[in-house]
């Protein structure tokens, strides 16, 4: 579980991060977005030990990573931006070394290293110079890497950058798989990258997070904004929603000859009295219900005014 | 995980680090021609002057005795096998994997010194068959070998620690090796003022810090106990400054 109170941190007058404070609970995968500059990666440092907070608390499975960061970071699978490797080595060598690092020798050591090679569909490059694999493999043999000694923390710093659409999709459902019983924290400026992975965002801008909770909850748009698609004639049609409300509220849309999708907005009420209308002339309703607004509106609204 | 025990693991991969790029092999097969040349023009040189006319044997001025040219190996040397032990990894960006590891600080910089300083007492290992090559004339003293290598690790364990101090400092390999070449040129030239300052503390200091007159010493089977101290003392210093930025990393 990971836990961040109050976190900040300053380089000289630069404030990088303000005030960050959110969880990520076993079993959760949590999306960090934010534009470029808006502290993702300064958040991912903190959090991983290899910088310094000027204030505030981060605790790793309960135990604060400034007071003990060699015990925190023994909880902590980390994979960096890039997945930075040693191209001189094989994978199986690669894994072996980081294995080591956590502390694993002799069989524990050759264990885990394939093991988390199989975890992360890696397996088949063990014998591979990493200099000599494609990118996506490359991918792969640092998640592989993060994943050594079934960390219960996992922290992805955008794993799919750079990678071809097949690349991306497998590096998404190994992600889906490895998050079912760990905290994942990933940062990404993908925002279809959250969609398919993640259960709650966290958006950054200038340091500070603008918006967080799950998907559901930050699609939901202002209240009173709405879909309906029907079933009518173009002229019934126009004159039931001229009844019901004021021109301007509803965008009609044709998707076929006597289907239409109406987007509308008003007051609380405003879909129901024009439900009301259209019913009592007869409209077919297919469907009814309050918009889902798309993740990059919301991330466009929260973080408007940046470049 | 223990602090031998980690450095152990980061030694590990920076010697084959080391061993498979070219890097290594390069320098030890430049090294090994420079140092058979040089060591073929002594044994040609002795042989010219006959056994009267020898002031010196081939082996004591292979080791250093009234030459600089072992001195200017080093100066070169130790900058060449100590510059990518951090530079390249900040430059390639896999510092950070090793910085979010749980392993001390200490470790990280101990296991890359200890694999650059094995490289560097490898590279001078093949260099044992001149002596070998001149057990036959009866002109190798065991003691004048032993301490003439002595003070060739001694060299080398203090010049590799400030390389690997540069190193931390530098963003590049090429800067790392630059500032590096500077620096232990700039002790070459310090040692060089025993000969040319006055009595005095200055002149104290540059005899200290003077490579030639430590390897006059050692290539006469002698070696200075203070040299000893101020070298270790060096490498000691540079480790624990290097550890410091490492750390520094880490946390601020």
């Amino acid at each position: 579980m990971i836990e961040v109170l109050h976190l900040t941190r300053t380089f000289g007058a630069v404030v990088a991060v303000s005030n960050l404070s959110f969880s990520v609970k076993p079993g959760e995968a949590v999306g960090l977005l934010g534009p470029n500059g808006a502290g993702k990666t300064t958040t991912f440092r903190l959090l991983t030990g290899s910088l310094g907070p000027s204030s505030g608390e981060i605790r790793i499975m309960g135990r604060p990573i400034t007071g003990d960061p060699l015990e925190a970071r023994r909880h902590i699978g980390y994979m960096p931006e890039n997945a930075p490797l040693y191209p001189e080595m094989t994978a199986a060598e690669y894994l072996y070394f980081r294995a080591e690092l956590t502390g694993l020798r002799g069989e524990q050591r050759r264990r885990a290293s394939r093991q988390a090679a199989e975890e992360a569909h890696a397996a088949s490059a063990l014998g591979t110079m990493i200099g000599h694999l494609s990118k996506g493999f490359r991918q792969r043999v640092a998640l592989a890497a993060a994943l050594i000694g079934r960390p219960p923390v996992l922290l992805l710093d955008e794993p799919t950058a750079g990678l071809d659409p097949n690349q991306v999709e497998q590096v998404r459902a190994l992600v889906r798989e490895v998050a079912k019983e760990r905290a994942v924290l990933l940062s990404t400026h993908v925002l279809s990258e959250i969609e398919a992975t993640c259960q709650r965002a966290i958006v950054l801008s200038k340091g500070k997070i603008v918006l967080q909770g799950n998907l559901e909850e930050l699609r939901r748009p202002p209240e009173g904004e709405y879909v309906l698609t029907v079933r009518a004639a173009r002229a019934e049609l126009e004159a039931a929603v001229a009844l019901a409300v004021q021109p301007g509220r509803v965008d009609l849309v044709s998707l076929d000859e006597e289907r239409f999708e109406l987007t509308g907005h008003g007051d609380p009420g405003a879909m129901n009295r024009l439900l009301g209308t259209l019913l009592e002339r007869g409209v077919h309703i297919e469907e009814a219900a309050p918009r889902r607004a798309a993740l990059s509106e919301v991330f466009q609204a929260a973080t408007r005014g940046e470049t | 995980m223990k602090l031998l025990s980690a450095s152990w693991v980061i030694c590990k991969r920076e010697l084959s680090s080391l061993w498979v790029t070219p890097l290594a092999w390069v320098l030890l097969t430049a090294f090994l021609l420079v140092q058979g040349g040089v060591f073929y023009s002594i044994v040609l040189h002795s042989a010219a002057l006959g056994a009267e006319g020898e002031a010196i044997g081939p082996l004591q001025a292979y080791f250093g005795q009234q030459s600089v040219l072992l001195s200017m190996t080093l100066l070169f040397l130790c900058p060449a096998l100590s510059m990518r032990t951090f530079a390249e990894e900040r430059r390639t960006g896999t510092i950070e994997v090793l910085l979010t590891a749980p392993i001390h600080s200490g470790s990280l910089v101990l296991g890359k010194y200890a694999a650059v300083l094995l490289t560097y007492f490898f590279i001078w290992t093949p260099t044992l068959l001149y002596a070998a090559l001149l057990r036959g004339t009866g002109a190798v003293d065991v003691r004048v070998l032993a301490v003439s290598y002595l003070g060739i690790l001694l060299i080398g364990s203090s010049y590799l620690a400030l390389g690997t101090l540069l190193s931390a400092c530098a963003k590049s390999q090429l800067v790392a090796l630059l500032t590096s070449v500077f620096l232990q040129f700039g002790l070459f030239v310090l040692g060089i003022g025993e000969y040319v300052l006055d009595d005095g503390l200055l002149r104290d200091t540059s005899s200290y810090l003077s490579l030639t007159t430590l390897f006059e010493e050692t290539s006469r089977g002698l070696l200075d106990s203070r040299r000893l101290v101020l070298h270790l003392s060096i490498g000691a210093w540079a480790l624990y400054v290097t550890t410091r930025v490492v750390e520094s990393w880490r946390t601020s």
